[in-house]
């Protein structure tokens, strides 16, 4: 990637960023707009530090300094997800550069609209980690014996279920879904601690499990070992919230980061739940 | 939310997966199914009155069954569909907006066409087929303009019932809502129930179930033509065919005698009388 060429006209002098900000979970959100110098070569990221380090809006506040979240700062962590100019994508790989050339005037930074707010640009992805559970999203390997050998996998095989272990549960995909709707409780009074996840859980299991999922009992279900419990997979995957509540607006595909083939695991995930489904009612 | 949830609530859950393929189902046979048929013999109104009337004569030689097959294949399913369909569009949250995405679009698209052919099919129904046939209904709503059409004077009341400006508009918009909303829902229900699956297989099926809704369209707005085109002269005239047709037809044995579906004298009084 190539700066903004120096001797060129369009390139701005500062930065505008308009940050959505919430003070804790549950709070009205509010937007600030900082300013930064403009230096070549930025990402959203280092334009947070910035915004962080100075601690001040445009006119001058003193603000506590803007809360976000990062790890890999290369694209395989998938924590520093958050909209950006009204799309949800990785701060870390947003470069500053490509983002004024779309729009010179300002940078706007959201969280994550489809989980809770933790604080600013912090997000609760829990259910989003539930989802993996939901559908089992592991080979079952629990025995301390040799189990001789794995069975060999195809080279076909090999390069369908690749692309699919790519993904880095960032939840890009969920973000764009029209059929995936937020899901934020609040801690009872005297309620524990235990009771309430056990509660939170609920509510997420029943809810749309969404394409990360999906693709995910798809890959695993491809799997040599991981096939074992294909059948308990495509059981979540037509329960409560299961694939039938996709509603095929592509979204997924559109957006994610790691270009996995989310709606092909839809389709596929779509034909097995057919065979499952009627193979259960006559095996009854 | 799950803890408060009623019965009703969790049976829909642990059955939600079948209801849901139900209802994709149920749009296209019986609802597409019969839509093509009905429209490509609406249609048929273009060659002349009697090819329609001949079609209606055919469509009515179940006699006393049909209510029931009525009921049974298509208000029954159109009612599940449309009912279904109203909560399901209510678990999404539109974004098209946001993420202009063409298959977002439709989408969107397909949710608000399933709006406008609920609203279109229920007044449709009510303006020419009346919904009920009990006499004591009929006799609310007739006088009123609804339950307008007369099997055995299929064009006749048909065209009389169309004339204006506001029925045929009102046509026309639920007719195209109807067709996008089967065309879209055919490509959309391939990758439900996993029919086509890779992206190519994906793009040959948006072209395929584009040109069906193209040649349904075609189809629709010829049938709409068809209706709204003729005047004043042709229903006086067309009623005497439809007439003829009907006393031989019923000499011959072919056509089941029934007062009730014929047109009446006090029925459209605005109109001039054959
Ligand atoms: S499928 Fe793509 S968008 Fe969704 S969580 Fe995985 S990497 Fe992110
Ligand atoms: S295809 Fe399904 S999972 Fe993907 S964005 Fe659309 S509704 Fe959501
Ligand atoms: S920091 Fe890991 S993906 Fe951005």
């Amino acid at each position: 990637m190539i700066a903004l060429d120096p001797e060129s006209a369009k390139r701005p002098e500062f930065i505008k960023v308009r940050i959505r900000r919430q003070d804790a979970p549950g709070q009205e959100p509010y937007w600030e707009l900082h300013q930064i110098p403009y230096e070549p070569e930025l990402n959203v990221i280092s334009v947070l530090q910035r915004i962080a380090a100075q601690a001040k809006t445009l006119d001058g506040k003193a603000v506590p300094p803007v809360a976000w979240d990062c790890g890999c700062l290369e694209e395989v962590c998938g924590s520093c997800t958050m909209q950006i100019n009204g799309r949800v994508r990785q701060s870390c790989s947003a470069l500053v550069d490509r983002l004024l050339e779309d729009n010179d005037d300002e940078i706007v930074l959201e969280p994550m609209s489809k989980f809770p707010v933790v604080r600013d640009l912090v997000v609760d992805r829990q259910r989003l980690f539930r989802s993996l559970k939901r559908v089992k999203a592991w080979v079952p390997v629990d025995s301390y014996y040799d189990m001789g050998p794995g069975e060999r996998q195809l080279r076909a095989k090999q390069e369908q279920n690749y692309p699919l272990s790519e993904c880095m549960s960032c939840g890009c995909c969920v973000e764009a879904c029209p059929q995936y709707t937020k899901i934020e409780l609040k801690q009872k009074d005297g309620e524990s601690d235990e009771a309430f996840e056990a509660r939170k859980n609920e509510a997420f299991d029943e809810a749309f499990v969404g394409p990360n999922a999906i693709s995910q009992a798809m890959l695993f279900n491809n799997h040599p070992t991981g096939k074992a419990l294909a059948s308990e997979r495509m059981d979540a995957l037509t329960g409560a919230g299961g694939i039938q509540a996709c509603g095929n607006a592509q979204n997924c595909v559109a957006v994610c980061p790691k270009e996995i083939p989310l709606t092909t695991s839809i389709a596929r995930a779509g034909r097995a739940a057919t065979v499952h489904v009627i193979k259960k009612w006559f095996e009854k | 939310m799950s803890t408060s949830a009623t019965n009703a609530e969790s049976f829909f859950l642990r059955h939600e997966f079948a209801i849901r393929r139900m209802h994709s189902l149920l749009g296209i046979v019986p609802l597409g199914l019969y839509m093509v048929i009905h429209l490509t013999t609406n249609a048929s109104l273009l060659n002349a009155p009697e090819t329609f009337q001949r079609a209606v004569f055919m469509i009515h030689s179940p006699g006393k069954l049909l209510p029931l097959i009525e009921w049974g294949f298509i208000f029954a399913p159109l009612v599940f569909h449309a009912g279904l369909g109203v909560w399901i569009s209510k678990t999404g949250k539109l974004n098209s907006q946001q993420y202009r995405y063409a298959s977002n679009r439709r989408y969107t698209w397909q949710r608000v066409t399933g709006i406008i052919a609920l609203v279109y099919l229920f007044f449709h129904i009510l303006h020419l087929h009346g919904w009920f046939h009990a006499d004591f209904w009929l006799a609310i709503v007739r006088p009123v303009g609804f339950g307008s059409f007369r099997p055995y004077n299929a064009a006749s009341s048909l065209v009389a019932a169309m004339q204006g400006f506001v029925w045929p508009t009102f046509y026309l918009v639920g007719v195209l809502a109807c067709v996008y909303h089967l065309a879209n829902g055919l490509w959309t229900s391939g990758i439900t129930w996993g029919l086509w699956i890779s992206p190519t297989a994906q793009a040959r099926a948006t072209k395929i179930c584009t040109a069906i809704g193209i040649g349904l369209a075609v189809v629709g707005v010829s049938a709409w033509w068809a209706a709204v085109s003729p005047g004043e002269k042709e229903i006086i005239e067309w009623r005497q065919v439809e007439d003829r047709m009907y006393e031989v037809g019923v000499e011959a044995g072919i056509v089941a005698e029934d007062e009730h579906k014929r047109y009446e004298e006090q029925d459209m009084g605005e109109l001039p009388a054959s």
